[in-house]
């Protein structure tokens, strides 16, 4: 056990010392006080696996090994400029609820705290081992890792193009600088960063509702309900992208709706999420495009500068990709074979996924969003996730493999991704304002 | 209210109970041991573990230098390709290449040895092998 818990330990020191860093440098996003204090940690640690994944790049244009004077380095920087640029105090009063409901919140607290346990135990079990972390987020980080570079063949040798060299290169720099940083390479103790991206989630969540009058009990509820939520904090999506795209999305989702209401620090929160999730996932820019345009359409008079925060990093995270690696078409899709019987094949291969348990579930969902009230907070999230939606159904019908297996192979993790941006749009439909 | 208990208690009844005692288990006898033999006994190798101790034996055996991999004998299915190209990285595997490019090595699955190679290591399991040249 002892080589294990001291692996353990390196990650989380390194996990550790980067959400230091990051900590300081959130006050270029938020601002200081109570009313920000968990949505803050989420940021620090957004922040920190930026930095993380960041310091491998840069190294490399430095010509140097990526490794701790770099992270101390790139965390300075990042500390300077979260003091110089640091957010100021709100001057609207705080409209957090008050405590209400105690016994409940401490009860949901209980379940936060199991749902992190189950979590751990499942990440932990075992080293990472889906498909798509052996074949491409794992196998990208380790490469990059053990060669200390970006190795052209992974963008050129057509034996390679299963690892979807289409895809960002966040989370494979973020593996690579977590192995840097701990000096070795080991998958396994590695998986603690997907329990922390689950921590997060759920701060940056339960912040956020708190933060828009959502009393602890309700909060709290949202929290327990997204803890316990096994399809996304699964040990088969340990290593993948969702989960640390589901917190980008939640800090995209949330920075929006507090870009549209003036909040202090919102238009710099949602630039740096929208670059966050372009660099996450594939997807991650369609959410951007998504944002900007749903923005333009119902941002009123913030329409432009919401808009204008929301799109250009992610265009910027994109253009790095292309300038390094060059044009890559998307793999598995062909955008001609679009056809109504193919429509009708991925929907109905959709409507068959979640079984009993799943519609009830999702039934569930649609009685909490009618019940509550509409408030326009919870209509940001409820877009992005419907865009998300109708991204994740319709892309099927242009799999090269057909669309019930895209369906069958994507849909349940991609969808479960949005989970924490549902969470947060039900949430905020029980908010006290 | 009632909607939101009824979500959580769904949330909760339909997690993975009954594995949490064997992974619990797992994590407690597998943690001493090296990471290989972890892997070797989780999800990511339980449809061939002897494949993936071919795989393990091949890259220790690797010579230095080594600039890639040719891999022959294997199925060549999806889970085979993947998991020797995680385990053989940052080095390229290409499945059964008709010629291996100078400074490839060729990882023979199996016990069948094709002629016109020059065996480097044999341990019966598999071999690492260079083109006669």
């Amino acid at each position: 056990m002892s080589v294990f818990l001291l692996s353990i330990a390196r990650v989380a020191a390194v996990a550790a010392v980067a959400s230091a860093f990051g900590w300081a440098a959130s006050r270029a996003a938020c601002p200081p006080g109570r009313e920000f204090r968990a949505e803050r940690a989420a940021w620090a640690w957004a922040i920190a696996a930026a930095l993380i994944s960041g310091l491998v790049p840069a190294s490399f244009l430095a010509g140097i090994e990526p490794g701790w004077p770099g992270l101390f380095a790139l965390g300075v920087l990042a500390v300077a400029v979260g003091w110089w640029f640091r957010v100021p105090e709100p001057s609207r009063p705080s409209s957090t609820a008050g405590a209400g409901g105690t016994g409940l919140a401490v009860a949901c607290g209980a379940v936060v705290a199991l749902g992190i346990a189950l979590y751990l135990v499942r990440a932990l079990t075992e080293p990472m081992w889906s498909n798509d972390y052996v074949a491409i987020w794992g196998l990208k980080g380790k490469t990059i890792h053990a060669a200390g570079a970006l190795p052209r063949h992974l963008f050129t040798d057509p034996a390679m193009a299963y690892s979807h060299p289409e895809y960002p290169l966040g989370l494979p720099f973020f593996y690579a600088g977590v192995a840097f940083l701990t000096g070795r390479w080991d998958d396994h103790a590695m998986a603690l960063v997907f329990p922390i991206f689950q921590v997060a989630t759920l701060l940056g969540l339960f912040g956020w509702l708190r933060r828009r009058g959502a009393s602890r009990a309700v909060a709290g509820l949202a929290a327990a309900t997204l803890a316990c939520f096994e399809p996304l904090y699964s040990a088969f999506l340990t290593g993948m992208a969702e989960v640390p795209l589901s917190l980008g999305l939640l800090l995209f989702g949330s920075s929006l709706s507090d870009a549209i209401e003036e909040d202090p620090g919102a238009l710099r929160r949602l630039a740096f999420a929208s670059g966050l999730i372009t660099a996450t996932k594939n997807e991650g820019l369609f959410f951007a495009a998504a944002g900007c345009l749903l923005a333009l359409a119902f941002g009123g008079a913030r329409r432009w500068r919401c808009a204008l925060a929301a799109l250009p990093t992610a265009l910027v995270v994109q253009a790095a990709h292309v300038l390094w690696r060059g044009r890559v078409p998307l793999r598995d899709f062909d955008f001609s074979s679009f056809s109504v019987g193919r429509l009708g094949e991925a929907l109905a291969a959709a409507a068959r996924l979640p079984g009993a348990v799943g519609w009830t579930q999702l039934a569930l969902i649609g009685v909490l969003v009618a019940a509550g009230a509409r408030a326009p907070e919870s209509r940001w999230m409820l877009g992005l996730c419907a865009c998300g939606m109708a991204a994740y159904l319709l892309l099927p019908v242009f799999a090269i493999r057909g669309p019930e297996w895209l369906v069958r192979a994507a849909l349940p993790r991609t969808t479960a991704g949005l989970a924490p941006l549902a969470a947060a749009a039900v949430g905020a439909r029980y908010a006290r304002r | 209210m009632a909607a939101a208990g009824a979500l959580l208690a769904l949330v909760l009844i339909v997690q993975p109970w009954l594995e949490l005692p064997r992974r619990v288990r797992v994590l407690v006898r597998t943690a001493p041991l090296e990471l290989a033999r972890r892997r070797l006994g989780g999800s990511g190798t339980a449809f061939d573990r002897e494949y993936f101790v071919f795989l393990e034996s091949a890259r220790r055996r690797l010579p230095a230098g080594t600039l890639g991999v040719g891999l022959y004998g294997t199925p060549g299915t999806e889970p085979y390709t993947y998991l020797a190209g995680y385990v053989f990285a940052p080095r390229p595997v290409h499945l059964a290449p008709e010629a291996l490019p100078e400074g490839w090595v060729g990882a023979l699955y199996g016990a069948a040895r094709p002629p016109g190679v020059r065996i480097l290591q044999d341990w019966g399991a598999g071999a690492l092998a260079v083109e006669n040249r």
